[in-house]
């Protein structure tokens, strides 16, 4: 008996230390065990990661900043799927965003169609799992569009077919390392009016529409460094390849494939709609002084909401929509059904073709884990600057 | 003083009220004005594409043809009678549920009214209309015996017990239904049955293990404390389709050799999954709850001379869940959602019955039927749910300060 009481009566279990001290030991002891068990299993499983520096085998034809191609080591093909899911993560939650505190202010407009629409896109969107859209849009809208070779264009401009999306798309060219740095300059400049006409409106108390300047002083600056550079940057502009031998493509400008397109789309679409609904949150939960003395001092409508609803309501909606764009970026993965090259579509591929699944399953575990933690980190910074701006 | 006086007037809709409405919600500014007409004609063309789409371009006899694989998958024809009582059952309990906590309202019509269309629609002959029929007549009969016993609190409050265990049987007997007697294998399960049975599997598991996790994570004893947040945290990092795919390559490999648990097919793995998964959110939901009650609730209980046990089931348990209510249900519809992913496994729940039918020869170009109708079903069964949420929270009075 591990206690020594004077009562005899008294067992160990009756010390409420030693009784849970007791619970800890056996708890650590049966968590042991199924970790030995685990391990005595996982010994007959190849656990190392070397399988990583072999040669993939397959190629991706929509890569993003990593280059890959069939003789590249499988840790580039993996980085190359990272790749494609930060652009996809980064690209949806911008969109998200916008669309969610459009719809957002627009579930609580005085005009009753609006308001309805933006209730009826919430009801069905919200409610409505993510893959069967993310399916629906892929297989019903994108892969129904005409057949490459049926040239749908908009004045030779922007194509639009089964393949894809073809964008014009700016192409650096010649000088555009000393422009982009006079492009910082002229940031720095903005600034420096910026804040010359924010003394000048506190001085006389006249509006001083510092941004408005600072904004102009920029894109002068910015253009008149373009011109000097010698116009680094050209529009390039996609046209039909038509090859003797074999398929049509896009050739030039940005080529969006209907896979990264479903996926943006219902993305966008989904996790707006319940962005749209923290919005309207935060609004609501705003006291309704804010907006009858903001009326009382005669602001417009839409100086309302941008200074003073929006900025007040973005403090308590901050956690929650972190919490979205988690999950959005936790999403993404779903990319895998459509075949959008994005990491977890890539790990599936090399465990089909390699093995080494729980090795893998670390590494994809850890992506969305660092994924996340740089989500939330961005956005805590945000939550912080936003608070402090509140109170100053 | 008459009686009318005493009533509210009654607002009679006339040409003058109706413009008076129309400008001050519509055409209050000429902004306003603009946004109505751009909004209208958006509306209109959207509205105009659909309507145009559901009734004159599509062809639905893919739904139709395929009204047994959406619905039930390869469940085999010669065990089809064990579904019926539960559907039954499951109609029965429902029914009563709603007649004795939640009588008819208005504003639940068109739900009804789209979910008994629907039904109708797909089982409009035969003896399938016949045992539906039925189904629709038991829930009817149970709706107005709720109805009957909410009149009196006594035989309400012993109403309310039995409807709640009778819940609670629900899923062990539909399992047993299912597959006592050389059943059907969980293999064969399919359609909006595999997506229900999945569904109710994970949220009967995931409530099961999700409140002690909670529990856990809350303890003074760090061991569990920690092993209960690593598990939580784990899990909530890392996406539902990469844990059903641990449980496809995975899994099996770390199975012990034992019995029937050696080779547990793919249907049970997601079924784990599932359950697993759903804890660690369920968990964090009754954190919130548990954090939410004063601590004077705790010592109260102590100075009563409860003990540790006690004080949990008794004061903070029943407290702390009856707070995050809504919070499990939203829960809840996301798990509902989420069943689609196993066709990620190639399993044939309702979407992956729906890519199935759109594969076959005949049906060829058809996916704007098929997933429209998949959707419909998901979302009808997602907003009843939010909105027998809202009915809870309003006569729980949670929410209200």
């Amino acid at each position: 008996m591990a206690a020594a009481t004077s009562t005899p009566r008294l067992r160990f279990w009756h010390n409420r230390r030693q009784r849970r001290l007791a619970i800890q030991a056996a708890f650590l002891a049966a968590l042991l065990l199924l970790i030995l068990y685990s391990i005595s299993r996982a010994t007959r499983l190849s656990l190392g990661f070397d399988f990583l520096n072999g040669p993939a085998g397959f190629a991706i034809s929509n890569h993003w900043l990593v280059e890959v191609d069939a003789g590249d080591p499988r840790w580039r093909v993996y980085l190359a799927g990272v790749a494609n899911t930060v652009r996809l993560v980064i690209a949806g939650i911008i969109l998200a965003t916008l669309l969610g505190v459009v719809m957002g202010v627009a579930r609580l407009s005085g005009n009753w169609l609006v308001s309805r629409v933006a209730l009826v896109y919430v009801e069905i969107f919200r409610n409505t799992p993510l893959l069967v859209q993310i399916v629906f849009w892929y297989t019903a809208v994108l892969l129904k569009l005409p057949r490459i070779d049926a040239e749908r264009d908009f004045n030779g401009v922007v194509y639009l077919s089964n393949r894809g999306l073809a964008l014009p798309w700016p192409e650096p060219e010649g000088a555009i390392l000393p422009w982009l740095v006079l492009c910082v300059a002229a940031a720095a400049a903005a600034y420096y009016v910026r804040r010359r006409r924010i003394l000048l409106d506190e001085r006389t108390g006249r509006s001083g529409a510092a941004n408005r300047w600072a904004l102009a002083t920029f894109l002068a600056l910015a253009a008149v460094a373009f011109a000097v550079t010698g116009l680094p940057v050209i529009v390039d502009s996609p046209t039909l390849f038509r090859p003797d031998v074999g398929a049509i493509e896009y050739r030039g400008g940005m080529v969006v494939t209907p896979e990264f397109m479903a996926m943006l789309l219902a993305l966008v679409v989904y996790t707006g709609a319940f962005i749209t609904e923290i919005v309207r949150g935060s609004i609501q939960a705003l006291a309704r002084g804010q907006t009858e003395a903001a009326m009382a001092l005669g602001m417009t409508g839409y100086q309302r909401m941008t200074l003073i609803i929006l900025p007040q309501a973005l403090r308590t909606m901050i956690p929650a929509v972190t919490n979205q764009f988690l999950n959005l970026s936790k999403n993404s993965s779903l990319a895998v059904v459509i075949g959008y090259s994005e990491l977890f579509f890539i790990s599936g591929v090399v465990i089909n073709n390699a093995g080494h699944a729980v090795p893998m399953f670390i590494i994809i575990i850890s992506t969305y884990v660092t994924l996340s933690l740089l989500i939330s980190a961005a956005m805590n910074w945000l939550n912080r600057r936003v608070q402090l701006v509140g109170r100053s | 003083m008459t009686t009318q006086s005493l009533t509210r007037p009654v607002a009679r809709l006339t040409f003058a009220r109706a413009g008076r409405w129309v400008r001050k919600n519509l055409f209050s500014s000429w902004l306003n004005s603009l946004l109505t007409v751009v909004t209208f004609a958006v509306i209109a063309w959207v509205g105009f594409s659909v309507i145009r789409f559901v009734l004159v371009s599509a062809d639905w006899t893919v739904v139709e043809a395929n009204r047994r694989l959406l619905f039930i998958g390869r469940f085999p024809k010669a065990e089809e009678w064990r579904i019926w009582p539960a559907l039954w059952a499951v109609m029965a309990v429902g029914g009563a549920a709603y007649g004795r906590w939640a009588p008819f309202a208005r504003r639940d019509l068109p739900v009804i009214a789209l979910g008994l269309l629907f039904v109708f629609a797909f089982f409009a002959e035969g003896t399938a209309a016949l045992l539906v029929g039925v189904g629709v007549l038991l829930a009817a009969a149970a709706y107005l015996g709720g109805r009957f016993v909410a009149r009196d609190e006594r035989r309400a409050a012993v109403a309310s017990r039995l409807i709640l265990i009778a819940g609670a049987l629900l899923l062990p007997v539909t399992v047993v239904l299912f597959t006592v007697a050389s059943g059907v294998r969980t293999t064969l399960w399919g359609g909006l049955l595999l997506n229900i049975m999945l569904a109710s599997i994970g949220i009967a598991g995931g409530f099961a293990l999700g409140v002690p996790l909670a529990l856990a994570r809350a303890s003074t004893m760090p061991v569990i404390r920690v092993t209960a947040t690593t598990y939580i945290e784990l899990v909530r990092a890392g996406p539902l389709i990469a844990w059903l795919f641990l449980a496809r390559f995975v899994l099996p490999d770390f199975l012990p050799p034992i019995g029937p648990i050696a080779d547990l097919h793919i249907v049970a793995r997601a079924m784990l999954v599932l359950a697993g998964f759903t804890a660690a959110y369920v968990a964090e939901v009754v954190r919130g709850g548990l954090q939410s009650l004063p601590h004077g609730q705790e010592e109260a209980a102590q100075a009563l001379g409860l003990s540790g046990f006690q004080t949990t089931w008794l004061i903070v348990l029943p407290q702390a869940l009856r707070a995050v209510i809504p919070a499990l249900v939203s829960q809840f519809i996301s798990l509902w959602k989420d069943t689609t992913l196993v066709f990620g496994l190639s399993l044939l729940e309702l979407l992956g019955a729906s890519e199935a039918a759109i594969a076959q020869q005949r049906f060829i170009g058809r996916q704007a039927e098929v997933l429209l109708f998949a959707g419909f079903v998901f979302w009808l069964v997602s907003l009843t749910m939010s909105r027998l949420s809202q009915r809870i929270e309003r006569s729980l009075g949670v929410g209200e300060r």
